[in-house]
């Protein structure tokens, strides 16, 4: 590596070589340059060229992301040809990107109401929430779910399958729940401006809904004498009823609106006065309330002819009695509206009079149905064209028929009268519903509003400003006779416009941003979607026919629970889960992107979602490779690749099969490295889409290595693992998880998590409150105390409780209930070495740390299955050997990381102290040792020697069933001295563990000092998230926290005044499984474990009177238990744990713990029963207290490891110093299986592996 | 009478070589001749296959055109009655029929095609083989190598160009002690065989060029990477590695010289992108092949990480002749700066379509008009396509433009490996631009962005040109996205993809316009664009065209002016094509 200069952006670099520009580029902060194909963590690509850059002597731009920097070298990271290409990159990508951003039904709605959002939140049943999302676009969901044109469903892709999802009465069921405990909106203060609104209208109320959310004072003006304009006069009692609109009009005014009715805006006041009476901002959203006429003679002057707005309008006040025939002449929903209307009033036939065909109709098709189904007549093609009067009243009407002419694309054709073709309707009454206009007599002459030329206010559409300023209008005044949601988006976008208005003086328009549909690339075809089951649309419940026509009862009823049940399923969730977070869209916005030019092919996949947990959608992909990448190069499994050249290149699981028959190990790291949403997870509930999600930072809870994971939080209960957070990335496992990091939390969703504790009497087992059952549970140990002494009670803590936890369970055991008798299951059933280094060291921990196998020339990986245990640590490992770092792995039979191994010693099971034993002996015999060393730090050298002396290369090879070559190789790659050599051993492994494995390894560290030498050691693997900080905290019989044995008085001192309780009479020797089997252990507190999901261990329970068990499931355990204490999970509380390597790492509450409180109070609560010394404000001041206690925490820091070269001072046994030790060679393993006793690893495998097995 | 050959590389075969070739051995047999019956390689003259070379004592004659029924008659007239068949002859003392072809030619790297048996290592020692690695090994340092080479001015016939000297200095001056070899023949490009002929005709010439390289960068392994499609070329390889193992000429200590050396063969799938030298690597190790961003370059880290020197074929069979003949007699030959001969394959509508090797410094025009024999059917010239899809077209206007690599990257076309199509006034640009443009969007490994999308775009708007619904402003936006995939693009494929469509608009830019403004192609060539319609005045009403019409589009009265009805011509041309009395028109 050599020093260089160079220049960029006309800054002066030093660097040095084998760098890339991106990488001097963001070291130095010069620029953010975009990447797409770019993940730091993998060798650099160069494919989406997004990230060139141009230098200068350089014809072409060059990718940034690979492209070596040279001394010298000119470059610029910015420039209009720059932005021009990666713009075009960018145009490009998107037009080879089939796929939607958001629902088509969000984008389609002119309010852009996220129904995509809504319908996942009622499908989780979060009701609240989903008409809090509803109400972010739309203030008015009782009645728009009432009336809505729905052109949601117009635009739901669930069309091309069957029909569309109901998405209004979904809409409206929410509301409807809502309506009975109204959620009431946050508002901000005051902001001491004043906005006339004027119209009480969807689109008014909507306008001043807003602005009263940001703190604005508002006036309604309303001309007639009630708020709701069309809602209210032009929508019919059985559509809409009035009291379900009053009391949505209520709930808005009643948040602070001032209203003044009978009001009209040109005769009371107007626009001057207005701003004069200290108004800052006025919205006229008046309406289109005037009808248009028929332009038929004597229209005016007949009686029996009305219009179909007028007569709608006045209904709530004078209802008339018709009789005889009505004709509606019109085809909008004004004139179904006045058909049913009509019918409702008696009349004896109505008939509808359209002078194009059904196909032209403007009004719903579903009203038409209805009205169709009442019984309204419908004559097509028809025209009146004469009034026929008897007197002045109306007696028929003269028509003519109409035939169709010249349908331009995309225009209705032209209807044309047929010449002869009259012929009489005989009526009684003639309704005219062919349209209506805005009254604009408003408008003051003085200050007037410029009007289009067909009489409505122009407006800017973006912003809704009139050519007034300060003066913004909207609705039907704008657009003429048109939809409700349309008003809607209208107020919505003035009270945007109003606030920018009144606090920066500029209105602004806002940009909206960039979106992909598959349907403005390609038609989308039936094809794509056949895999997809046709299930019908749940009709909506109506008011059966013959209880319709003499009131205005509402007719439709809405949907049952179980109906919005069904239908919710029915969303297809056509928008992307990945909206928030996709690299590419992000750009597009950056970019301003336009693909108009470049619309043509593109590919089309059927999404594959065969895989349990990974989605894997190709229309999404844009060949970054970061996926195949990221799968051969860090977890070295391939299984996904490119296929096909040209346009038609993808990416695809190998030999295009399905994923789960690749060599895919489902760890879905893919899933992270995607920058689009080609690659996402499979999720457990329905995709959110553009649901906003808060990322926490936390770690996970699996294994030992302690993984920092990111989970994404949707609404407190739901969430999800994604990693690709900066933050995450730059923590120890690099942002990668293994399948349980990922998806195995899961389990922490699962509806069983229990909420109340349940107390078991002799007759019955009940829910109860906390008090009880922990004033319960004390009364009960006590009772056993007095009777059986403080030794009958056992207590077990969990590998996967936080230190905290931990800590205080051991002290409950010790200070409350004066027992020594305090363990672990997982401990005591699966893994009985917990000393094992104790001779030798003085304490059983990791010697060095997982960030030091960076360091190593060779590691010793044995008795430990990686893949399946401690993924991480193997991507560690993997990392490793790309330095040239060499890999020996001890394994009596072949596993994933065998054929990574330099040398594979295939040992007989069992026998690994022996091969240990005879490295040992080789290095004495060749004189490789540390003499130094050996002499000044240790004892039992000699003996060592004589023990080890035996050990002949042919014995070992015999006893062990190696080849002697091999065994030549291992002792030729192991015996330089000057090698970093780190050992890697699972202490909870069962298959291959013989007794004096640690201990042989422990000499041979010893032998050449690989304690204290950075990229030596050891590091003991753990199953489970806090088997270390379990020892830690002293839950075992053995150790008081900080590994204080039983010989250590002034330690045993220094506690016992610290938590004023004399330990010396408490803290002695157990045999725990003696006193189990002899039934002599009475009353047993069971923290986080399920020994009785193994039948066998109900020999251990033999004379229990009372179990406690606190966990977060009704586990086999809690069955059989007396009280069960429902426990909170880890990422619900706060607390500390402590990782293989002895990193300390903190947890912060992320959700709410289902059970109400963390667990640490839980255990203080009971503790306080038996011994003060538990009152406690937070997991923090407990963590403070181990500080104090634990000796090896004392100094600790978090993130950090707890006494770094712990041995560098002194070693912890009696002498202080490391003994080599003496150990007898047993070749029985332990039993071949471990015992799964913990609900979640039982949840894993079971609920989550389980769906892997093909 | 001493032998007889029969030219049976790919192009002989192809014309029907092997029956000529089992009818001589038949009639020989029969006859009791005693002759030398032999294969050998491409003489050039593909257009005059199958070729048969007589050698008696006297004189060889090369009879052209020969078919089965004549090999009869050349045995019966020729060999026992020992009178030459002269109609059928086009080449021996006396005659010379095809003399053109190779008067303006000049024989390097085709010395022996066509003269010996590409099976026989010996016919290729007795002409000099294998002499040239011998001279190394014995009187030349590395070092001297590879000045000889630098001196000779040999640039790389793959097409990029690059000093073949110089790049065998970096590769000797890498870092390490395994180095790689690696000769690309891989020809890809449309219409060229000249690497396919090389191989067929003198596997051996490449072996020693491959043996003079390793040499000098003291690589002890090598590859030929040779497309699958190429049964003939690997079979005469295989064999030819097979008889230099025999003899130790490859292995360990190869002429006894201390200097080991292996030669592998890696047959490729024919992914068009496995001629970049990066993605043929990533091929060779058993990746998909995709090219990688260089720097590194092979030279520093190539086959697996190694140093490595890659060439094509005609670069390696240069070597044994600049060795044996100096590095003067080489650079005497060609242009300041383009030294020595390139071979060119010849198609397209040439009379003499074939192999010719030429001096550098020759004329388009002659190539075209004095070896090719000028347009067929007196059509007229319009333009050379040249390198392939990477390539260019250069207009009949600059027929005057010496092969020279610097001349040529001028017009905007490039040299390449040697294609040179000829095209007349019927090719319609526009349409020759898509069909590269189209064999480069198939061929593109779909890396890069722009490559991969960028080219289908392009190709999608010259396809609605060419279909007649081309737009205002379609050939400036061809023309922005042809300049953004050349810039940024990670290799030669994508960088060179919009060549054929910017030459094409920047010399005939009117043709583009024509067809998106006037809805019209100017050659008759676009079948959408196209109207045929009958002049009334030369139709005699013979009711042939509404015979052969399959859709039923012409109608008329016998004798009379027949008509075609346009809405219902599906401009499939039958019509034109059988009238006898030119009555139909094609606009």
């Amino acid at each position: 590596m050599e020093q260089i200069k160079l220049t960029i952006n006309g800054k002066e670099i030093l660097t040095t070589s084998e760098k890339t520009i991106l990488e001097v580029v963001n070291e130095h902060k010069i620029d953010e340059i975009p990447t797409l194909c770019y993940d730091e963590r993998i060798e650099p690509y160069g494919s989406c060229f997004l990230c060139v850059v141009e230098i200068e002597g350089m014809n072409k731009l060059v990718p940034s992301c690979c492209t070596p920097v040279t001394n010298g070298m000119v470059i610029h990271t910015d420039n209009e040809r720059i932005r021009s290409s990666r713009k075009t990159a960018l145009e490009l990508l998107f037009s080879n990107h089939y796929a939607d951003c958001i629902g088509p039904c969000i984008d389609n709605c002119p309010s852009n109401v996220d129904a995509q959002g809504y319908i996942a939140l009622i499908s989780l049943g979060k009701y609240k929430e989903a008409l809090e999302l509803i109400k972010k676009q739309n203030p008015l969901p009782l009645s728009i779910g009432r009336v809505c044109v729905r052109d949601c469903e117009l635009a739901c892709r669930r069309d091309i399958v069957d029909e569309p999802v109901a998405i209004n009465n979904l809409k409206r069921y929410v509301a409807d729940i809502d309506a009975k405990h109204k959620w009431i909106p946050e508002i901000k203060p005051n902001k001491n401006k004043n906005v006339a609104v004027i119209g009480g209208g969807p689109s008014g109320l909507t306008c001043a809904y807003y602005l009263t959310l940001e703190g604005y004072s508002v006036t309604i003006f309303e001309k007639l004498p009630e708020l709701g304009g069309m809602l209210k006069y032009g929508i019919p009692e059985y559509r809409l009823p009035k009291k379900v609109l009053n009391d949505e009009i209520k709930w808005i005014i009643d948040l602070g609106i001032n209203v003044k009715t009978n009001i009209e805006m040109g005769k009371d006041f107007n626009i001057n006065s207005l701003f004069n009476n200290g108004f800052d901002a006025i919205y006229i959203a008046v309406g289109a309330h005037k009808a248009s006429n028929m332009r038929l003679k004597n229209e005016d002057d007949t009686k029996g002819v009305l219009w179909g707005i007028d007569f709608l309008r006045e209904l709530p006040t004078k209802t008339p009695n018709l009789k005889g025939t009505v004709i509606v002449v019109g085809g909008g929903n004004t004139a179904i509206d006045a058909a049913r209307t009509a019918l409702r009033c008696g009349a004896d036939t109505v008939k509808i009079v359209y002078r194009r065909s059904i196909k032209e109709m403007p009004a719903h098709p579903f009203e038409i149905e209805a009205a169709r189904e009442e019984g309204v007549e419908f004559l097509f093609l028809t025209l009146p064209k004469t009034i026929i009067r008897n007197g002045n009243r109306l007696s028929a009407i003269e028509c003519l028929k109409m035939e169709l002419k010249d349908a331009k694309p995309g225009e209705r054709p032209r209807p044309v009268p047929i010449e002869n073709s009259e012929f009489i309707l005989e009526c009684s009454y003639l309704i005219g519903a062919i349209g209506q206009q805005v009254d604009t007599s408003f408008n003051d002459p003085e200050n007037e509003c410029q009007l289009e030329a067909w009489g409505t206010i122009k407006v800017d559409n973006n912003t809704m400003k009139t050519s007034i300023n300060g003066v913004f209008a909207g609705g039907d005044t704008v657009t003429g006779p048109y939809t409700a949601i349309s008003a809607i988006a209208h107020g919505k976008i003035a009270a945007q416009s109003i606030d920018k208005y009144l606090s920066t003086g500029k209105i602004e328009k806002q940009q909206k941003p960039f979106l992909s549909f598959k349907h403005k690339l390609s038609e989308v075809s039936e094809h794509e979607l056949e895999h997809i089951e046709k299930i019908a649309r749940n009709k909506m419940p109506e008011l059966p026919l013959e209880k319709r026509t003499d009131n205005f009862d509402e007719v439709e009823l809405g949907y049952s629970d179980g109906q919005s049940a069904s239908e919710v399923l029915r969303c297809m969730e056509c928008g992307c889960s990945e909206y928030y977070d996709c690299t590419l869209r992000k750009y597009a916005d950056d970019f301003n992107i336009n693909i108009s030019d470049y619309i043509g092919e593109t590919r089309q996949y059927k999404v594959d979602n065969r895989h349990p947990f990974i989605v894997l959608d190709s229309n999404k992909c844009i060949n970054c490779g970061r996926c195949v990448r990221t799968c051969s190069e860090i977890l070295e499994v391939s299984a996904l690749g490119f296929i096909n050249r040209g346009f038609k290149a993808v990416i695809k699981p190998a030999m295009e099969r399905p994923l789960l028959e690749t060599n895919c190990i489902s760890c879905g790291n893919c899933i992270d490295t995607c920058p689009t949403g080609a690659i996402s997870e499979n999720f457990p509930f329905k995709v959110l889409g553009t649901l906003r999600k808060e990322n926490h930072r936390s770690i996970c809870n699996f294994c030992s290595i302690g993984c920092n994971i990111n989970y994404k939080v949707i609404d407190n209960n739901i969430f999800y693992v994604s990693n690709s957070t900066d933050e995450i990335i730059n923590s120890h496992n690099m942002g990668y998880s293994c399948i349980k990091g990922r998806f195995g939390h899961r389990y922490l969703m699962d509806p069983d998590r229990l909420e109340k504790p349940i107390i078991k009497t002799s007759d019955k087992i009940r829910k109860s409150e906390w008090h009880e059952a922990i004033t319960f549970t004390a009364k009960h140990l006590k009772t056993i105390i007095n009777k059986y002494g403080p030794d009958s009670i056992a207590v077990f803590g969990s590998p996967k409780y936080s230190n905290e936890e931990l800590y205080l369970i051991q002290k409950l055991a010790r200070t409350g209930l004066k027992t020594n008798n305090i363990s672990s299951f997982s401990n005591l059933l699966c893994c009985p070495e917990q000393d094992c280094l104790d001779d030798s060291l003085g304490i059983t921990v990791s010697t060095t740390t997982m960030d030091n196998i960076d360091k190593a020339d060779i590691i010793v990986v044995i008795n430990s299955d990686l893949s399946d245990e401690n993924l991480i640590m193997e991507l560690k490992i993997k990392a490793a050997k790309k330095k040239n770092t060499k890999l020996i792995l001890i394994n009596s039979s072949e596993i994933k990381l065998t054929k990574f191994a330099d040398l594979w010693i295939d040992t007989r099971r069992g026998t690994n102290t022996v091969l240990l034993t005879g490295i040992a002996r080789e290095l004495i015999a060749k004189r490789k040792t540390d003499k130094h060393f050996i002499q000044n730090k240790t004892t039992g050298f000699n003996t060592l020697c004589e023990m080890v002396s035996t050990f002949s290369p042919a014995r070992v090879c015999s006893l062990t069933g190696i080849d002697i070559q091999k065994y030549e190789q291992l002792i030729e790659l192991l015996n330089n001295p000057d090698d970093n050599i780190v050992f890697i051993y699972n202490l909870d492994s069962r298959k291959e563990k013989a007794k004096g494995d640690l201990r042989a390894i422990a000499n041979l560290l010893l032998l050449n000092n690989r304690i204290n030498r950075d990229g030596n050691g050891l590091i003991l693997l753990r199953d489970f998230a806090n088997s270390i900080g379990l020892s830690d905290m002293g839950v075992s019989p053995q150790y008081l926290p900080g590994y204080i044995k039983f010989h250590e008085n002034n330690e045993i001192n220094r506690i016992s005044s610290f938590w004023e309780t004399d330990l010396k009479k408490i803290f002695k020797p157990v045999n725990f499984m003696e006193k189990m089997l002899s039934g002599r252990i009475k009353g047993m507190l069971i923290f986080g474990e399920d020994p009785l999901i193994n039948t066998d261990n109900f020999k251990y329970f033999k004379g229990v009177e009372f179990l406690l068990v606190h966990d977060m499931f009704y586990s086999h355990t809690a069955r059989e238990a007396n009280v069960v204490l429902p426990a909170a999970a880890y990422i619900e509380q706060e607390g500390t744990y402590t990782s293989c390597d002895r990193r300390i790492q903190k947890v912060k509450q992320i959700l709410k713990p289902k059970c109400g409180k963390p667990n640490w109070e839980i255990i203080a609560n009971l503790a306080g029963h038996f011994n003060k010394g538990f009152e406690y404000e937070s997991a923090e001041e407990i963590f403070k207290e181990i500080k104090q206690i634990n000796r090896f925490y004392k100094n600790c820091s978090i993130n950090g490891f707890w006494a770094e070269n712990i041995f560098q001072k002194e070693f912890f046994t009696k002498n202080k110093k490391a003994n080599f030790s003496i150990y007898d060679i047993d070749m029985t393993t332990l039993s071949p299986e471990k015992q799964e006793i913990l609900f979640s690893e039982n949840y894993f495998k079971t609920k989550i592996k389980n769906k892997l097995m093909i | 009478m001493k032998e007889i050959k029969v030219g049976l590389a790919t192009c002989g075969i192809a014309a029907g070589g092997m029956l000529i070739y089992d009818e001589l051995k038949k009639e020989i047999k029969n006859n009791n001749i005693e002759v030398e019956l032999k294969k050998t390689g491409c003489m050039g003259m593909c257009y005059r296959e199958v070729l048969v070379e007589v050698k008696d004592d006297s004189d060889s004659y090369l009879y052209a055109n020969v078919t089965p029924d004549k090999v009869k008659q050349i045995v019966y007239e020729h060999i026992i009655n020992k009178k030459p068949v002269k109609e059928w002859i086009i080449k021996s003392k006396d005659i010379n029929k095809e003399d053109a072809f190779y008067k303006k030619q000049k024989q390097i790297v085709l010395r022996n095609c066509g003269i010996i048996d590409p099976s026989s290592i010996d016919d290729y020692i007795s002409n000099n083989g294998y002499k040239a690695i011998q001279k190394c090994l014995n009187e030349y340092s590395k070092m001297e190598v590879i000045d000889i080479i630098i001196k000779s001015g040999l640039r790389g016939r793959g097409g990029g160009g690059f000093s073949t000297g110089l790049k065998w200095k970096f590769a000797s001056q890498a870092a390490g002690n395994k180095k790689y070899i690696i000769c690309n023949a891989d020809e890809g490009d449309p219409g060229a065989f000249m690497d396919r002929s090389t191989i067929e005709g003198d596997p051996h010439s490449i072996i020693e060029g491959m043996m003079i390289a390793g040499y000098a960068i003291q690589a002890d392994e090598a590859y030929i990477y040779v497309r699958a499609e190429y049964p003939l070329a690997i079979e005469r390889l295989l064999i030819a590695i097979k008889q230099c193992e025999d003899r130790g000429f490859l292995g360990k200590n190869i002429f006894n010289s201390n200097m080991d050396f292996k030669i592998r063969i890696k047959e490729g799938a024919g992914a068009f992108v496995c001629g970049e030298e990066t993605a043929l690597i990533s091929s060779i190790e058993g990746k998909r092949g995709v090219p990688r961003i260089r720097p590194p370059f092979p030279a520093n880290k190539g086959l697996w990480g190694k140093p490595t020197n890659i060439n094509n074929v005609e670069t390696y069979a240069n070597i044994p002749w600049i060795i044996m003949n100096g590095p003067q007699a080489f650079s005497s030959m060609g242009t300041e700066k383009s030294k020595g001969t390139k071979v060119f394959a010849l198609a397209g509508k040439i009379v003499r379509s074939g192999l010719a090797e030429v001096p550098m410094g020759i004329t388009i025009n002659e190539i075209i008009y004095d070896i090719g024999g000028g347009i067929v059917d007196g059509k007229k010239f319009k333009a050379v396509q040249m390198g392939g899809p990477s390539g260019g077209c250069i207009p009949a206007s600059m027929g005057d433009l010496k092969i020279d690599y610097d001349e040529i990257t001028k017009t905007g076309a490039i040299m390449g490996s040697g294609g040179l199509i000829v095209l007349d006034e019927t090719t319609c640009m526009v349409d020759l631009a898509k069909f590269f443009l189209n064999f480069t969007q198939n061929e593109s490994c779909g890396k890069c962005t722009f490559c991969r999308i960028g080219t289908k775009r392009m190709l999608e708007i010259l396809e609605r040109i060419t279909a007649g619904a081309g737009k205002e402003g379609d050939i400036q936006l061809l023309e922005e996205l042809a300049y953004k995939i050349k810039n940024s693009s990670l290799c030669g494929l994508g960088q060179t993809a919009p060549n054929p469509v910017l030459t094409t608009i920047k010399y005939f830019r009117d043709e583009y316009e024509a067809h998106i403004k006037e809805k019209r192609c100017p050659a008759h060539s676009c079948v959408s664009l196209l109207t045929y319609t009958i002049i009334e005045d030369k139709c005699i009403g013979c009711t042939l065209c509404a015979q052969k019409c399959p859709v039923n589009a012409i109608s008329g009265k016998t004798k009379e002016p027949h008509k075609i009805k346009q809405d219902a011509c599906i401009k499939c041309g039958l019509c034109y094509d059988s009238c006898k009395f030119d009555a139909i028109e094609k606009i």
